[in-house]
């Protein structure tokens, strides 16, 4: 053990001898140039300096010669270019003729196509046939079953459980006044002793499937009828005391009325069918419209102006820019409307240019269109 | 039971069938829709002889300028046009226009005669409606005169379009500033609304104060500080002659304004150290004290219909707004809110109050209903001050200051929504600007 430290010991120290004494921090001295100088005097430095010329500054600046006019100029008696000998044309030799292709091979003639005057007899392809589908479908017999057996097996008496609980013994009380429940009268149960099977069953004659309902014939229109003079109510009638007005039934009464005036369509309204028109297709529209509604260049008092235009449109969703009218107007004076009108127009005529975005089968809801301009959210405040 | 079964039945046909079928046009509402200027194609103008070249030009591009300038509308340039305008009474290919989207078009001619005239005429057409908006109209005049025509076919135009009248043919009087901050040379000036056409009334010998225009925009009324007091001067426009209106040795009279009838002027007295409001018949000079407070009242300004007065009064504490009537009596507070409000000017429609107000350290330019309410700031800055309306009553120019040594005076305008600040061309600093009336 200690041998491997004195091994290491003599190694360091030679290693600190070998580092000071075999000149690993002796630097070899730097080569330097040694230039000779020479002192000299002031009057010496002068006479050396006295011999360089300083450059005289001059403000004079020689203008250049004015060019001379051309009526000076001497008259040069210019000789015209000697005209080159035009060059003779180059012959080249045409270029030898393509050779001509030779005469294809003739196609082999076709066939001549076989044609009949006669057409021919096309067999008639098979009938099918038709075969009624039945109204009925046989109901699948059950198989027969075995005759119950005319008496009851008796049911087997109950496992018998003993209880925790210690009941008394009851002891009957003969003078104990008996109490019975009422129960309800009726009939005995029904009961039987045989059992009928579905093997027993006769078939029932009732359909057990239905058929298709046919579509419901067009209803013919209806004859125009005269009105007629509404007859007195009879004079009995009338001596009957009356009935007391049912208030409710009224509103009833009156809210249908209302509800089915309003959303009955009337033959006059044009025949308006199809689909009634989305909260959907109407805010498109609506927002189509009102993107190209420009209200920055009307009047304070067009901005309280409220109008309605009525438009009707094409097929295709434009609209009729002569048919566009004021309907009416609220809140301003009649010019003021009518700037409210124009900027309106504008609108929808600018963009329905390429046709709202509205449904074509329901074309005849939107054929005519009634649209309110109202500036509120708009105006200045 | 049965009857509330036969109820509930009803209500529910009663929501459900207007959804289910419709009966008549289809009838929407549109309740938003977009504020943008208004995109117009105005080609130059025809020229009908060689002498109306320049004019047809110069014309248009006024025109174009005035429409511009209101922010309402919006020039499309020519190198966007399709079709051109070479002669005036040439059918419109609307469809070209429409193409560029441009929703007006004016078309114009300009004719100079023998003896110097000019005739303007001009179309304006409603490109989607394929119409004319309303007739042709022409105006004649002198070629000195070219940019008042221009003007007056601006108004027209704008007044077709937006429905309420225009305000490009009339002027501004002003306070023109030369000079550093602390030796400024203040005289009068009068120009178009546009900048144009300065001519200086006054010299620059004595400071004058707030000129005002009367109703007929032939008279300005003004304060000088001539005598070494402010006192209060009438011009006529046309010979520049003028002369003080009454006032007793010593007192101090400034901030006049006309009431709308033209004969009587309104304006503050200071007397004994005390400021209030008098009314004097110009002719006769015969004056009405219409306040009485040991408080300073000033700056008043008429109703439209001469019935009211608005001013400033610091009788609370703080300098507020306040109107009585013509005859004087109990004034009735209208600003409430934070800050101090002056400078009330009563707009021509009679709707709203212009005022200067000075809340936190900035001041702004706002209006009010006349009763006070619904107050809005239109603009902010250092200094803003001393409103006039235009004499459709839709814009408001006035006094903007910046900061500084070198701060100097400018005029700016500015819609009465809070849009379209713009600066006026001014020679030099301007200040305490007053609009005219339109011209005849």
């Amino acid at each position: 053990m200690r041998i491997g430290y004195y091994i290491s010991g003599a190694g360091h120290v030679l290693l600190i001898l070998w580092v000071f004494f075999g000149g690993m921090f002796n630097t070899p001295p730097q080569s330097f140039e040694v230039t000779e100088v020479s002192v000299i005097s002031g009057a010496e430095f002068e006479a050396m300096m006295a011999g360089v010329q300083t450059p005289e500054v001059t403000t004079d600046v020689a203008m250049p010669a004015p060019e001379l006019p051309a009526e000076v100029a001497p008259p040069v008696e210019s000789q015209p270019d000697p005209t080159p000998p035009p060059a003779e044309p180059q012959v080249t030799e045409a270029p030898p003729a393509d050779p001509v292709p030779q005469q294809p091979d003739p196609l082999p003639q076709q066939a001549e196509a076989e044609v009949s005057d006669e057409a021919p007899l096309i067999a008639p392809p098979p009938q099918e046939e038709v075969v009624l589908a039945p109204n009925t479908s046989d109901r699948p017999v059950p198989r027969p079953a075995e005759r119950v057996a005319p008496e009851p097996v008796a049911a087997p008496e109950p496992d018998t459980q003993v209880s925790d609980a210690v009941t008394e013994e009851v002891v009957i009380d003969d003078t104990a006044e008996v109490v019975r429940e009422e129960t309800e009268g009726g009939a005995p149960e029904e009961a039987t002793t045989r059992i009928v099977t579905e093997a027993m069953e006769e078939p029932s004659a009732a359909p057990t499937t239905s058929v298709r309902p046919r579509t419901r014939p067009a209803r013919p229109e209806p004859a125009p009828v005269a009105e007629t003079p509404r007859e007195p109510a009879p004079q009995q009638q009338a001596q009957q005391p009356a009935p007391q007005p049912d208030q409710t039934a009224d509103a009833v009464n009156d809210a249908l009325r209302q509800a089915l005036e309003g959303g009955a369509a009337s033959p006059a309204a044009g025949g308006q069918s199809g689909p009634p028109i989305t909260s959907g297709e109407r805010d498109a529209l609506r927002v189509a419209v009102q993107q190209c509604w420009n209200v920055g260049s009307l009047s304070s008092e067009a901005l309280r102006t409220t109008v309605v235009v009525g438009v009707s449109m094409t097929e295709d969703g434009r609209p009729m820019n002569d048919s566009l009218r004021m309907l009416g107007y609220d809140g301003g004076s009649e010019a003021a409307a009518r700037q409210a009108f124009e900027s309106a127009r504008r609108a929808i005529i600018r963009c329905g240019a390429n046709g709202f975005n509205l449904p074509r089968d329901k074309y005849a809801q939107w054929r005519e269109i009634e649209m309110t301009f109202n500036p509120e959210n708009m105006r200045i405040r | 039971m049965m009857t509330r079964v036969l109820t509930l039945l009803a209500a529910l046909l009663v929501f459900a069938l207007p959804a289910a079928a419709q009966t008549g046009p289809l009838r929407i509402e549109i309740t938003e829709g977009v504020i943008e200027p208004l995109p117009f194609a105005n080609p130059d103008f025809v020229a009908e002889n060689a002498a109306a070249a320049d004019l047809a030009r110069q014309i248009a591009r006024v025109v174009s300028e005035d429409l511009t300038g209101t922010g309402l509308f919006r020039e499309i340039p020519a190198s966007a046009f399709i079709s051109q305008i070479t002669s005036f009474n040439s059918p419109v290919q609307f469809s070209d226009w429409r193409a560029i989207n441009a929703q007006a078009l004016i078309s114009g001619a300009v004719s100079v005669g023998g003896d110097g005239s000019v005739a303007v005429k001009f179309r304006l057409y409603d490109v989607f409606a394929g119409q004319e908006l309303g007739d042709g109209l022409q105006f004649n005049g002198t070629q000195a005169g070219w940019r008042r025509i221009a003007h007056k076919v601006a108004d027209a135009v704008y007044s077709r379009i937006t429905g309420e009248g225009g305000y490009f043919d009339s002027r501004v009087v002003y306070v023109a500033e030369t000079g550093p901050k602390d030796d400024r040379r203040k005289r009068l000036a009068i120009m178009d609304y546009d900048g144009a056409n300065v001519q200086y009334l006054t010299d620059s010998n004595a400071i004058v104060l707030a000129p005002r225009f009367s109703p007929t925009g032939d008279r300005i009324l003004f304060t000088s500080y001539e005598s070494g007091f402010p006192r209060i001067y009438v011009m006529d426009v046309a010979s520049v002659g003028r002369r003080a209106l009454p006032t007793l040795e010593g007192d101090m009279s400034f901030a006049p304004r006309f009431a709308p009838d033209g004969n009587t002027v309104v304006y503050s007295l200071t007397t004994g150290g005390n400021t209030d409001i008098y009314r004097m018949d110009i002719n006769s000079g015969a004056a009405t004290r219409l306040t009485s407070t040991p408080s300073i009242e000033t700056a008043p300004s008429f109703s439209p219909d001469g019935s009211r007065i608005v001013f400033e009064s610091d009788r609370s504490g703080t300098q507020q707004l306040y109107i009585m009537g013509a005859q004087g009596g109990e004034p009735q507070r209208i600003s409430f809110g934070q800050g101090r409000y002056g400078t009330p000017v009563w707009s021509p429609r009679g709707d709203l109050i212009a005022f200067t107000k000075q809340s936190k350290g900035r001041f702004h330019i706002g209006v009010m209903r006349t009763d006070g309410s619904e107050e809005r700031l239109l603009t902010a800055s250092f200094l803003d001050e001393g409103p006039t309306w235009s004499p459709n009553g839709r814009v408001i120019m006035f006094t903007r200051e910046t900061q500084g040594e070198t701060g100097a005076a400018s005029l700016y305008s500015v819609d009465i929504s809070g849009r379209n600040l713009r600066q006026i061309r001014t020679e030099g600093g301007a200040s305490d600007p007053a609009w005219s009336p339109l011209q005849r």
